[in-house]
C-alpha cells in the first residue's frame, strides 16, 4: 500500500479516494465469508436475505405495507435464480447503481439509527456474490409509481468499486417498487435450518406487518399473510454513540463528513464525543487527529476504534429502540406457529459496552406448529422427537440462522434450567430472542451471532426464566392433564375383567356391573378435572426376598 | 346321549366328609369377598379388596411360639387407584378361577397351570392378558391366600412336588398303603400336599433334613437312616410346603426331634430358618408349616474349619456377603454363635457344601460327620 503523502491537492484527493474505495471492494471480495458467503447453504440464504431485508427496510422508510415476493428456480447442478420483488417505493435510476453495486454505500449507514441491516454492503454483496460465481450482472427492475419504469443489469467495477450498468431499458407502466432477478451458482438449496425456507418462516415471524408470497424450487408457494397493518415506528435518528463503533462504519461516516479533520468529524458527528473525549482518542492512536477524515486510512480506523473500546463515555439515550412489541409478536406467533400456549416478554432498555442501548424481546410458544417438528408431522413420525425446542435468534428483526454456538442467546438459553420449569427437550416448542440494538455486537462480519457482553446475556436470562416459568405452568397442566386421561383409561381397562369375574363368582349381570362401575369412574373424572385430583397412596412394597419367593414355586 | 365318562369321573378317589367341608367353605369365603365388592358397586361406591400386607414390615418373630406370626397391617387394594386397579381385577379372575375351575370342579392345579388359565383372560385395548408372567399370579394368589385367610392348599393350588423321604414308616395316601422303607433308591416322592397322609406305624428316633438331593442318596446308598434309626428326607432347595408340612407333623403329632443340614452359605442358612419359624413373606402360614423344635446342625463354618476343608472353601459371590449382612439383623438369628457364624461368613468370604466333606472321603460324611456331629449335640439355635 503506497504512502501518499505529498501536499494536498484536488488531484491527490481523487486517488486517495479512488485507492481507498477500490481497497474495500476488494477486501470484501477476498473474505467473502465475512459477509455471510461462505457455504453453498449459507451464502443462498444470505443473498436471499440482502434482498429481502432491503425489501422490508424500504417498504417501511416509506411508510408501506410490504408485500414480497420470493421465488427460487433451480437453472441446473447448483445453479439457482432467484427473484425477489417488492411493492416499496422504487429507486430513483440514478440511485440504482449505488444501491446495488457500490460497496458502504448504502443509505444506512450515514444515520444511525437501528436498522436491519446496519451496513451498506448488503445488496452490493449479493450481486457481487453473483457476478463471481456465474459472470452475470443482475437485473434490476424498478418504477416509483410515477408510469416510468427502468430496467437494466448492474454488476460492480471492482476497480472503481462503482457499478457498471448496462442493458438499460425504460418503458412505461405504474409499477411500483423493485425487482431484482439474479442467477447464482455454487449455491445449494436444502430444506434445512439454515435453509432458505426457515430463514423466510422466521423473518415472517418478526415482521407480521409484511405480507410474502414464496414460491420453492419445487413450485410449493407458500404465503405469510399479513397478521397486522401496523407499519413498525421509524427509530429515530440520533447520533451514533461511539461505544460499539466499527471500523468498517468509521470508515464509512467518514467518507461523508464536512469537518476538516478527524478530531472535529469524531466530536461533530457522534453523540457524548467531547473535545477531552477526542484528545483522550489522540493519547492511543498514533496517527496525528488534525488529518482530513477523507484521508483516514482503514488501519487508522481501527486504531480509533481500539481506542473507543477502553475510554468510557456517558450512555446514549435509550428511546432510540423500537422492539417489535407485544401486539405484532403475539399475531405473528398465532399466525405462523398456532400454538396451544404462548407467553411474550419486553425487557426493559439496557444498555451493554458502556453505552450502547439495547432491549431484549423473548417469546415461546408450544404446541401446533412450535418446535422443530410440528404436531401434525410429529403424528405422522409416530415418536416423539429426541430434541424438539427450536430456537430462533433475531436481531434487529432479522433471523440469525448460523454461528449458533457462540450467540449470545443460545448461551443464555443454555443457562436456564429448563428441568426446573417441567419443560423435556421433547417438548413440542419454539423459544425467540429478538435483540434490538443500535449497534448490534455481531461476533463477526458474516453477522450470525452476537457476541456475549454480560448485560446482554443477563437480560435475555432474566427473560427467558419468566416466559419458561409460564411455559412450564402449563406444560405441567397439560402433563396432569394427560395423567388423568391414561389413568382413567387404565380403569376403563379392566371393566370388562373386573364385571365378569364378579359376574362368575356372584351370578351378577356382568353388563350391569359394567355399566355400574363405568359409571363410579365417569363421576369420579368429571369431578377431577375441575379440582385437583387426590394424591395417590402407593402400595407399600412387599419386601419378599427373592429366594423367599423360590420357596413358594 | 349320555356324556361319555371320563376316567377322572370313573376312577377319581371320593374326598373324605372334612376334605368336603373345608372345600365348601373356601367356596364360600370366595363369595363372600365378591359379595362384598358387588355391594359397593352397587351403591356407586369406589369398590375395594381389603388384604394383609405382607413382608417383613407386617411379620414378627412371636417369642412364645417361636415362629414368625403376621402382623395386622392391611391394605386397601382399590379399583379406583390406577396402581392397584390391575392387581384388583387380577385378584377376582384369580378367585374366579379357584371357585369355578378349581373348587367346584375338585381338581387340583400347579401355581403354573393357574397362570395359563389366567392367559386367558384379555384386559380390552391391551395385547397382554391379564397377567404378564408367573410371577404376577404367584402374587396375586398369596395375596388371595391371605384375603381369605385360607391356605393355598385350601384352593387347590399346589407348587410343583418336590423332594425324596426314606425310613421306617408305613403310611395311608389315597387308599394306598406305602412303606418307605422299600421303595428301592427312589424313596417316596413327597407331593405338594400332604395333610392326608395318614401315619400308620413310624419306627424313627429322629428326622434327617438334608438340603440337597445329592446328599439324600449319599445318605441313602450308606443306609443311615438304617443305621441310626430316622428318616431321612431332602428337597433340594428351599423346601416345599408339602415336606414342610411333614416336617411339622413328624414334631408335633410324634414328638421327633428334627436335624437340619445345609450347605454352609447364607442361602442355606436362610433354608433352615423358614423350616424352623416360618417366612417373612408367609407369615400366615407358621402355624401349619413352621416346626420350631428342628435344630440347625451344620453345616458351619466353625465346621469347614474344624474339618479342615478351608482350602476347598468356595468363595463367597458379592450377593452372598450382601445377604449374610442382611440376616446379622434378623431376630432369628440373634444368637451369639449365629452371629459368629454369619461374621465369619462376612470376613472369611467363603461358603462351602455338604459334598466338600467328600474330600475326605465319600462316605465321611454318613459315618463321621453326621454321627459325630449328633453324638456331641452340637446345634445351632
Amino acid at each position: 500500500m503506497a504512502e501518499a503523502q505529498s501536499a494536498p491537492t484536488e488531484k491527490t484527493i481523487n486517488i486517495h479516494k479512488d485507492f481507498k474505495e477500490h481497497s474495500v471492494a476488494e477486501f470484501f471480495k477476498k473474505n467473502r465469508q465475512m459477509l455471510g458467503y461462505s457455504g453453498k447453504i449459507v451464502s443462498l440464504t444470505t443473498v436471499i436475505h440482502e434482498y429481502v431485508t432491503n425489501a422490508l427496510d424500504a417498504c417501511e422508510e416509506a411508510g408501506i405495507l410490504p408485500e414480497i415476493y420470493v421465488k427460487l428456480d433451480k437453472l441446473g447442478h447448483e445453479h439457482y435464480k432467484l427473484i425477489v420483488e417488492d411493492n416499496g417505493p422504487g429507486i430513483p435510476k440514478k440511485l440504482v447503481g449505488k444501491v446495488f453495486a457500490t460497496m458502504l454505500a448504502g443509505t444506512k449507514f450515514h444515520v444511525f439509527k437501528q436498522a436491519r441491516g446496519q451496513q451498506g454492503i448488503g445488496a452490493a454483496g449479493a450481486v457481487m456474490f453473483a457476478q463471481e460465481t456465474t459472470g452475470k450482472p443482475t437485473k434490476i427492475i424498478t418504477g416509483q409509481g410515477n408510469n416510468e419504469v427502468h430496467e437494466m443489469r448492474v454488476a460492480i467495477d471492482l476497480k472503481t468499486n462503482s457499478a457498471a450498468i448496462s442493458d438499460e431499458k425504460i418503458y412505461s407502466g405504474r409499477m411500483r417498487g423493485t425487482r431484482v432477478e439474479t442467477e447464482l451458482k455454487h449455491v445449494l438449496y436444502q430444506k434445512s435450518e439454515q435453509g432458505p425456507d426457515e430463514y423466510i418462516r422466521r423473518t415472517m415471524l418478526v415482521n407480521p406487518h409484511a405480507k410474502l408470497t414464496y414460491m420453492d424450487p419445487d413450485s410449493i408457494t407458500t404465503v405469510y399473510d399479513r397478521a397486522s397493518g401496523q407499519i413498525p415506528k421509524q427509530p429515530k435518528e440520533a447520533k451514533p454513540h461511539p461505544k460499539g463503533l466499527e471500523t468498517s462504519d468509521l470508515m464509512a461516516y467518514a467518507t461523508k463528513t464536512k469537518a476538516r479533520s478527524v478530531a472535529s468529524f469524531l466530536e461533530s458527528e457522534f453523540t457524548r464525543m467531547s473535545n477531552a473525549k477526542t484528545k483522550e482518542i489522540q493519547d492511543r492512536v498514533a496517527f496525528d487527529m488534525n488529518k482530513r477524515p477523507q484521508d483516514l486510512r482503514w488501519e487508522e480506523a481501527e486504531q480509533v476504534c481500539q481506542a473507543i473500546e477502553k475510554i468510557s463515555f456517558i450512555a446514549p439515550p435509550t428511546d432510540v429502540l423500537i422492539p417489535i412489541g407485544q401486539n405484532n409478536l403475539e399475531k405473528a406467533l398465532e399466525n405462523i406457529l398456532t400454538p396451544e400456549f404462548k407467553d411474550i416478554l419486553t425487557r426493559p432498555a439496557g444498555i451493554f459496552r458502556g453505552g450502547v442501548p439495547f432491549q431484549i424481546e423473548v417469546a415461546i410458544a408450544y404446541g401446533g406448529k412450535s418446535g422443530k417438528v410440528g404436531e401434525a408431522e410429529l403424528e405422522q413420525l409416530g415418536e416423539a422427537k429426541k430434541d424438539n425446542i427450536e430456537i430462533m435468534r433475531f436481531a434487529n428483526r432479522t433471523p440469525l440462522l448460523f454461528d449458533s454456538g457462540g450467540c449470545a442467546i443460545t448461551k443464555a438459553i443454555q443457562s436456564v434450567d429448563w428441568k426446573r420449569y417441567e419443560i423435556r427437550p421433547e417438548n413440542p416448542l419454539t423459544i425467540m430472542v429478538n435483540f434490538t440494538s443500535i449497534h448490534v455486537p455481531y461476533t463477526g462480519a458474516g453477522k450470525q451471532s452476537i457476541a456475549s457482553e454480560d448485560e446482554v446475556l443477563k437480560e435475555i436470562r432474566l427473560a427467558l426464566m419468566e416466559v419458561g416459568r409460564k411455559v412450564g405452568r402449563y406444560v405441567a397442566g397439560k402433563k396432569k392433564m394427560y395423567e388423568q386421561e391414561q389413568k382413567k383409561k387404565t380403569l376403563e381397562m379392566y371393566i370388562k375383567p373386573v364385571a365378569d369375574s364378579l359376574a362368575k363368582i356372584t351370578g351378577e349381570s356382568a353388563e350391569r356391573l359394567e355399566s355400574q362401575l363405568r359409571q363410579i369412574i365417569e363421576a369420579k373424572y368429571s369431578a377431577e378435572l375441575e379440582e385437583a385430583p387426590e394424591p395417590e397412596v402407593e402400595e407399600e412394597a412387599d419386601e419378599i426376598p427373592d429366594e423367599v419367593a423360590h420357596e413358594l414355586e | 346321549m349320555a356324556k361319555k365318562q371320563t376316567s377322572r369321573e370313573k376312577f377319581r378317589i371320593p374326598e373324605t366328609e372334612a376334605q368336603r367341608k373345608k372345600r365348601l367353605e373356601t367356596i364360600d369365603k370366595i363369595e363372600q369377598l365378591a359379595k362384598e365388592v358387588v355391594e359397593d358397586i352397587k351403591k356407586d361406591q369406589a369398590p375395594y379388596l381389603t388384604v394383609p400386607l405382607r413382608g417383613k414390615s407386617n411379620a414378627y418373630h412371636h417369642p412364645e411360639t417361636n415362629i414368625i406370626m403376621p402382623g395386622d397391617k392391611v391394605i386397601k387394594r382399590r379399583y379406583m387407584n390406577v396402581s392397584h386397579t390391575k392387581k384388583f381385577a387380577q385378584m377376582l379372575a384369580v378367585a374366579q378361577a379357584c371357585k369355578d375351575d378349581l373348587l367346584r370342579e375338585n381338581l387340583h392345579a400347579t401355581i403354573r397351570d393357574l397362570y395359563y388359565m389366567l392367559l386367558n383372560i384379555k384386559v380390552p385395548g391391551q395385547k397382554e392378558a391379564i397377567v404378564n408372567d408367573q410371577k404376577e399370579s404367584n402374587v396375586i394368589s398369596e395375596d388371595l391366600e391371605v384375603a381369605l385367610g385360607v391356605l393355598r392348599e385350601d384352593l387347590n393350588l399346589q407348587a410343583d412336588k418336590k423332594g425324596s423321604v426314606v425310613g421306617n414308616v408305613v403310611i395311608e395316601s389315597q387308599g394306598d398303603e406305602i412303606n418307605w422303607s422299600k421303595l428301592g433308591s427312589g424313596g417316596w416322592a413327597i407331593p405338594s400336599i400332604t395333610d392326608d397322609v395318614h401315619f400308620k406305624s413310624i419306627d424313627a428316633d429322629f428326622v434327617l433334613y438334608v438340603e440337597k438331593n445329592a446328599v439324600w442318596e449319599r445318605l441313602h446308598e450308606d443306609r443311615i437312616w438304617k443305621d441310626m434309626n430316622c428318616i431321612l428326607i431332602a428337597t433340594q432347595g428351599q423346601s416345599t410346603r408339602g415336606a414342610r408340612r411333614l416336617l411339622h407333623r413328624f414334631s408335633n403329632e410324634f414328638k421327633l426331634p428334627i436335624y437340619v443340614f445345609t450347605d454352609a452359605d447364607p442361602w442355606g442358612w436362610y433354608i433352615y430358618s423358614v423350616l424352623k419359624y416360618g417366612s417373612y413373606a408367609l407369615p400366615h402360614t407358621s402355624e401349619q408349616l413352621a416346626t420350631p423344635t428342628a435344630n440347625f446342625v451344620g453345616l458351619t463354618l466353625t465346621d469347614v474349619v474344624n474339618y479342615g476343608l478351608e482350602d476347598i472353601a468356595l468363595k463367597q459371590k458379592p450377593v452372598d456377603i450382601a445377604r449374610a449382612k442382611e440376616m446379622l439383623s434378623y431376630p432369628v438369628f440373634q444368637s451369639p454363635r449365629w452371629q459368629t457364624e454369619l461374621k465369619m461368613s462376612i470376613n472369611k468370604g467363603i461358603k462351602a457344601e455338604l459334598q466338600s466333606l467328600a474330600k475326605k472321603r465319600l462316605t465321611f460324611i454318613s459315618e463321621e460327620y453326621i454321627p459325630e456331629k449328633l453324638e456331641k449335640r452340637d446345634f445351632l439355635d
